[in-house]
């Protein structure tokens, strides 16, 4: 790790990925992966359908780990300096550091004071003062709390799309995590919504750590300061945003932004 | 591309035509298939809407006929007499309690004399039993003419070594000591076929146990007095009760004879008028007049009974006035444990017995023999009524109250039991069992659903009632309300039951709502941090909670439908369970509307007011599930959150 410090000269990363190898049984879906995403910074990971760039990211908070035969066979994934896949890791502890974002917007069939206030109720929060602050502090986050600060009690499930979606995003950084995990967020929503969300990320960037899985290549310029490309569970090229959009290093990064294949 | 070959298209006005190729009688077939696969549908419908005609049509004359029922009751003056014979019967129970206060108290002194007795003579029959061949055989041989003396003797010999085994095999309880034992065992040895006085050891025995008994009887005098005083005291009352309601139902019986004649009459005159043959119609209204009753002047006989009101009301008073005497007489906190409760509840029972018998007596001068019966009260006498009683020689009586007090109990009981263990295990098989449980458990439980229903009723009689009884008599568990039971049949053997029945039927649809659950919400919660339960209890189970409601009431109504069971297991006791037994009231038998209904239509004759009365009740009954089946459903959609 010191040897890192000093030749980057950069902070060190909050999740490193190194030499993973990742497969759901027999099938290897993920080769020899290296990542670093750095502190309050936007990471996208891009790619065609089926490169294995969602698996990558559940691999952050071992979402994946609910797969029976699902495995990491090599390597090991870091966050914050410490190996997540060690016998001695507190999975409550870890998903408390790494919030997650699903696709489609899933906030539960409770009110959305106590959508907001579960992760914290969950990790012991009694405290009525505590969590009040927690669930205005999340809304406010979220760009909610204007909307919605006269019906906290009102069921969640009777809110827009868009506005679930921002919820469920309240909902994991109420538990102030280091990293936030989004996969395709925006892609079950119109483009209203998912321009708020485009904002928001701008906004959260300042507090959190993002890494967003995306098929939206323009959305990747849009929000993301490094970007991922995957191809075929291999990481093709990973690079400063600008750097890999208008000039990527590898062939096969420049044939996929092309739309040569998708 | 372009060289491709179009495919010519028809003639626009053929394409619009319809085809009219294959018709069946006129009938388009895609029609046809769908009015047949409608009508199957429609069948259903068709049969629920029969069943509901079918019992209104024999049920809904109840009314009126429970109506014309009553109102004989009233105008033979069967009502009047039941008016002071209702609370009399309560003189029984207090009478009952007295005795059993009696009878304990007095064995506080003379229990242990009558237990040595008791034990005694049982040694005696069980050495007699043991050595029953050759003292048989013996007897035989001194009774033959000629004695064979070297035969008495060999079969005396057989009879001494045989007495003397037996005596060696049975068992002495503690109760005798070493010295009692020796000589029991002595004087059994010499039991011969000649010796018919009593062995003296017994003798003694007897003679302790009466003398301790009348000492008891002394130390007791005043509840021995009390007792019989109390005893007596109804009996010149009944006299004059019992030869006024002699007289009601003489009254009753002519009465219900005329109004069948006269129905007859009626019949026959009607079947004459409409007849076209005259010689049939002659001899029809000839049967007509021979069909009249002598006609019942109800008026002057309920006179005959009226006419004694001041007798009854002075014979009432003075009954009060000796109970209350009597009451007084009862030694405060006499005898000891349960004899000194049954004393005691006797001695504040007699005051309120007395006032109500008082009461009673001053309803009487209200009472009028021509007060019309009206439809509503008929409606209160059966929805409201407390007695069920049929085939009875005084007044049938169709309440409603008993059975349904019967079958709510035990429904509430098998929910009770059946709820938290469908649930619970409908929880551990949806979210904590491997595979290979889940493979195990869901076939286990639904399978539950294939047993007959009588065959659990055989296990409820067999095995379960005998598991309660032996239970409820371990002396560790006496502090449970209700123990020792006295009925192996009861509604808590009947819930338990039921329970094990509900339970495919909650697990199942229980399972279903968890299944139904939104893995999102899991996938949620999941990346939260929640450890496993949490994400049980806090997500799944809330968002699955509509279905599980809906999958209790479902198992409720299963419950209140189901017949076999209770009618075996149930005890059925016509009667309301005795509430004031507290939670140990599940013990008692009782009798259910499914099971009373099973019982006795077969029995009773078709159009009579008891048919009447049973489709009556099969026809609340339906309504209940009905209701039951409509709450499980309204449940299910106000809980189910609405879908984003």
């Amino acid at each position: 790790m010191s040897a890192d410090f000093t030749a980057q000269s950069t902070p060190p990363p909050v999740v490193q990925v190194r030499d993973m190898d990742f497969s759901y049984g027999a099938s290897k879906a993920l080769f020899d992966i290296n990542l670093k995403v750095q502190y309050h910074r936007v990471t996208a990971l891009i790619g065609p359908s089926g490169c294995g760039k969602s698996t990558l990211l559940r691999c952050i908070n071992r979402m994946n780990d609910r797969v029976l035969s699902a495995r990491v066979t090599k390597g090991e994934v870091l966050v914050k300096g410490k190996n997540i896949y060690d016998a001695d890791v507190d999975l409550t502890q870890l998903r408390k550091q790494v919030g997650m974002v699903f696709q489609k917007s899933n906030p539960f069939p409770k009110s959305i004071y106590e959508n907001v206030a579960y992760g914290l109720r969950i990790h012991g929060e009694k405290n009525k003062s505590v969590l009040d602050e927690a669930v205005e502090r999340s809304l406010t986050h979220a760009a909610l709390w204007e909307e919605l600060k006269d019906r906290l009690h009102a069921n969640a499930l009777a809110l827009s799309g868009g506005q679930q979606q921002r919820l469920c995003i309240a909902r994991a950084i109420a538990t102030v995590p280091d990293v936030l995990l989004m996969d395709e967020p925006c892609s079950a929503l119109d483009p209203i919504s998912t321009l708020k969300i485009e904002e928001l990320m701008h906004q959260l960037a300042k507090e959190f750590t993002v890494v967003i899985v995306t098929h939206n290549m323009q959305q990747a310029v849009r929000v993301s300061d490094y970007t991922a490309f995957l191809h075929l569970g291999k990481l093709v090229e990973f690079a400063p945003t600008e750097e890999l959009f208008t000039n990527p290093r590898e062939k096969l990064t420049e044939a996929y932004l092309r739309g040569t294949f998708s | 591309m372009n060289s491709l070959p179009t495919p010519s298209r028809p003639p626009l006005r053929s394409v619009l035509l319809r085809s009219r190729k294959h018709t069946i009688l006129g009938f388009d077939p895609q029609k046809l298939i769908k009015y047949f696969f409608g009508s199957n549908a429609s069948v259903a419908i068709i049969v629920l809407v029969l069943i509901m005609v079918f019992l209104l049509r024999e049920g809904i004359d109840f009314l009126p006929t429970y109506q014309r029922e009553l109102q004989t009751y009233r105008r033979a003056g069967l009502e009047f007499c039941d008016i002071i014979d209702q609370p009399l019967q309560k003189n029984q129970t207090l009478s009952s309690s007295l005795r059993q206060a009696l009878s304990a108290s007095l064995e506080t002194l003379s229990k242990t004399a009558r237990d040595r007795r008791d034990a005694a003579f049982l040694l005696k029959r069980q050495v007699e039993d043991k050595s029953a061949r050759p003292r048989e055989s013996l007897a035989q041989a001194l009774e033959k003419a000629p004695q064979d003396p070297g035969q008495i003797d060999v079969l005396r010999r057989e009879l001494g070594a045989a007495t003397a085994a037996a005596v060696k095999a049975v068992d002495y309880p503690e109760l005798f000591t070493q010295a009692e034992r020796e000589q029991l065992e002595r004087e059994f040895a010499a039991l011969t076929p000649e010796v018919t006085d009593l062995p003296p050891m017994l003798q003694t025995l007897v003679e302790d146990f009466n003398v301790k008994d009348r000492e008891a009887k002394t130390k007791f005098a005043d509840l021995v007095t009390a007792q019989e005083e109390f005893e007596e005291a109804a009996e010149p009352l009944q006299e004059v009760l019992d030869e006024l309601k002699a007289k009601a139902l003489e009254t009753k019986e002519k009465a219900v004879e005329f109004e069948v004649l006269e129905t007859n009459r009626q019949r026959l005159l009607e079947a004459a008028a409409t007849e076209s043959d005259p010689k049939e119609k002659a001899s029809l209204t000839k049967e007509a007049e021979e069909s009249v009753a002598e006609t019942v002047n109800l008026e002057e006989s309920i006179k005959e009974i009226t006419g004694r009101t001041a007798e009854l009301r002075e014979q009432v008073e003075k009954y009060a006035v000796v109970i209350e005497k009597a009451a007084a007489d009862l030694p405060k906190d006499a005898g000891t444990g349960a004899a000194r409760k049954l004393v005691n509840d006797v001695r504040e029972g007699i005051p309120v017995h007395a006032r109500e018998m008082r009461a009673a007596a001053a309803k009487l001068e209200d009472w009028h023999w021509d007060k019309p019966v009206s439809i509503f009260s008929v409606m209160g006498a059966f929805f409201f009524g407390t007695q069920w009683i049929t085939n009875s020689s005084w007044q049938d009586f169709f309440g409603f109250v008993p059975l349904l007090t019967g079958s709510l109990v035990i429904a509430a009981i098998a929910i009770l039991i059946a709820t938290p263990v469908s649930v619970v295990a409908a929880i551990y098989t949806n979210q904590f069992a491997s595979e290979r449980e889940k493979e195990l458990i869901k076939p286990v439980i639904e399978f539950i659903q294939a047993i007959p229903s009588v065959v659990l009723g055989f296990i409820g009689i067999s095995l379960v009632g005998n598991l309660i009884k032996d239970v409820s008599e371990w002396s560790w568990l006496q502090w449970v309300p209700g123990f020792p039971i006295q009925e192996r049949l009861n509604m808590f053997n009947a819930g338990c039951l039921l329970a094990f029945m509900a339970v495919p039927t909650m697990f199942s649809l229980s399972e279903d709502a968890l299944n139904n659950v939104p893995r999102a919400y899991i996938d949620a919660s999941d990346a939260l941090g929640a450890t496993k339960l949490q994400t049980v209890f806090r997500v799944i189970v809330p968002a699955g909670i509509s279905g599980i409601l809906s999958a209790i009431l479902l198992g409720l109504g299963r419950v209140v439908g189901e017949t076999m069971v209770v009618l075996l297991v149930a005890g059925n006791r016509i009667a309301i369970p005795d509430f004031s037994a507290g939670p140990g009231v599940i013990f008692q038998p009782a009798h259910t509307l499914t099971g009373i209904i099973a019982q006795e239509l077969g029995e009773v004759s078709r159009g009579s007011s008891h048919w009447q009365a049973l489709f009556m009740v099969g026809i609340v009954l339906f309504a209940i599930s009905l209701l039951v089946n409509w709450c499980a459903r309204a449940v299910a959609r106000r809980f189910e959150p609405h879908k984003a």
